[in-house]
């Protein structure tokens, strides 16, 4: 339970990242999608369960204010947590570039699926533009962010583990005695 | 205990999120009323740390703004200091014009339709999640007198429409989102056109002018505002100037584009027109 609600905190802070600090850091009008970071990384470190809670909620908070379709984005984010979870243990942690090249194909895919659904199908097909100038960028910026992020992400983990662990053992031992 | 266990497993899990969030996206093409509660919860918790980070953020910019400024008007001063006298004797000139032009717009009796509209000042506090859209959200909401299908203005010119609004904040969609059209016309002769954003322009910073009369004499820098047949704009809004205007291939209409008078690349406050065009 702390676990969930810690995760929760850290979707709201990656939110205020995404729409506050994120109109400071712009680069050309570019803002890097911090919040499909989360469930990249959750389902890598936890498995797909954790993966696809905090894909759900993450999907949920990014479309909350702006989007016209609510849910689209908690539904991409949810099967990339779930994909992700498929490399839990496989790797280890300190091995960066797995959970980099996963954090690429998930928002390459997501842009390139937002494309189609805002501008593709309405029949806007100056496909190398929005690549060139919206899609690529994007997934450049926020790789370089994950990058920063991805030490601070891994201890936070493995610290709402340590709690969680403790108080399990208080309760075998509390049970033993 | 063996069963509860095997519903938990992964698989399921993911099916029933995908229901779940096909569901979400079903209702939210009938109804928002679905998100409107879930909404209003965050934006309590989300706003004002949104509105703390953005006066940090502010403070911090002017800082930086301030230490850079320093250098460069040590240079400055010099040469202002030339110009100054020049300046001195153009003013006492002008004071005279100045005069003469009190005394026509008393003789007009120029109508000022702005100054009677009332607003409301807010402040820009988030951009958009994704990068394709750029609608912003402010720090004022139902509360504070604000509605859906406001008009919001900045520096003198159209900025958009409240497209949203919860109680403490509001989301703005500005004309040069994608999707946005404004009926516009020109000042002098009142001839409308459509104003359309598009996202290509983006970098260039202007937006489309389109569906102008062949006939209609149109030149660079020709202000247009906000036309009297829109059912949700005010009337003699400025919404920016014309630029390279031409004919179009089908020889019955003219279009181009126009530069907004607004400067959205740098967005802080804006001011909202609490009274509804279709009131």
């Amino acid at each position: 339970m702390k676990r969930k609600v810690g995760e929760l905190i850290l979707i709201l802070c990656f939110y205020l990242f995404q729409v506050s600090l994120g109109r400071v850091i712009a680069i050309a009008g570019i803002v890097p999608n911090f919040l499909i970071i989360l469930p990249v990384l959750f389902g890598f470190f936890k498995g797909k369960n954790e993966g696809m809670f905090v894909g759900f909620f993450a999907g949920m908070m990014y479309d909350l204010f702006f989007s016209g379709l609510f849910g689209f984005s908690s539904l991409i984010f949810i099967y990339v947590g779930y994909f992700a979870g498929f490399f839990y243990q496989k790797y280890e942690e300190r091995e960066i570039l797995i959970p980099m090249s996963m954090i690429l194909i998930a928002d390459f895919g997501f842009a390139f699926l937002s494309y189609v659904g805002n501008f593709l199908l309405h029949n806007r097909l100056n496909v190398g533009f929005f690549m060139s100038r919206f899609i690529l960028p994007e997934v450049v910026y926020t790789l370089i962010i994950s990058v920063i992020v991805y030490k601070p992400i891994l201890f936070l983990s493995n610290r709402l583990d340590i709690v969680r662990s403790r108080r399990r053992i208080k309760e075998i031992y509390e049970r033993n005695h | 205990m063996k069963k509860l266990s095997s519903f938990m497993n992964s698989k399921y899990i993911l099916i029933a999120l995908t229901a779940l969030c096909f569901l979400f996206i079903g209702t939210s093409f009938f109804t928002d009323k679905l998100t409107t509660p879930l909404r209003n919860v965050v934006s309590v918790v989300v706003v004002p740390i949104q509105k703390g980070m953005n006066n940090i953020g502010m403070w911090l910019s002017e800082k930086y703004d301030t230490l850079q400024e320093i250098s460069v008007v040590m240079d400055n001063n010099k040469e202002l200091q030339s110009q100054v006298d020049a300046l001195t004797e153009e003013n006492n000139q002008l004071k005279l014009d100045t005069y003469e032009l009190d005394r026509l717009r008393d003789l007009y009796e120029l109508d000022q339709k702005y100054v009677g509209y009332t607003k409301i000042g807010a402040r820009v506090v988030g951009t958009t999640s994704d990068n394709w859209s750029s609608s912003f959200q402010i720090d004022k909401g139902t509360e504070d007198g604000v509605e859906v299908d406001m008009n919001v203005i900045a520096s003198g010119g159209l900025v958009g429409i409240i497209s949203e609004a919860g109680p403490h904040y509001s989301i703005v969609k500005t004309i040069t989102e994608d999707s946005s059209q404004v009926s516009a016309m020109l000042i002098d002769t009142n001839e409308t056109c459509m104003v359309k954003g598009d996202i290509e322009l983006m970098d260039s910073g202007l937006i489309h002018l389109h569906s102008l009369k062949k006939d209609v004499v149109i030149r660079n820098g020709d202000k247009l505002v906000t036309s009297n047949i829109s059912d949700r704009y005010l009337e003699g809004i400025l919404i920016g100037y014309a630029k390279d205007v031409e004919m179009d291939s089908n020889n019955l209409t003219q279009s181009g584009y126009l530069v907004p008078a607004v400067d959205f690349s740098n967005l802080q406050e804006v001011l909202i027109i609490t009274q509804k065009k279709n009131q």
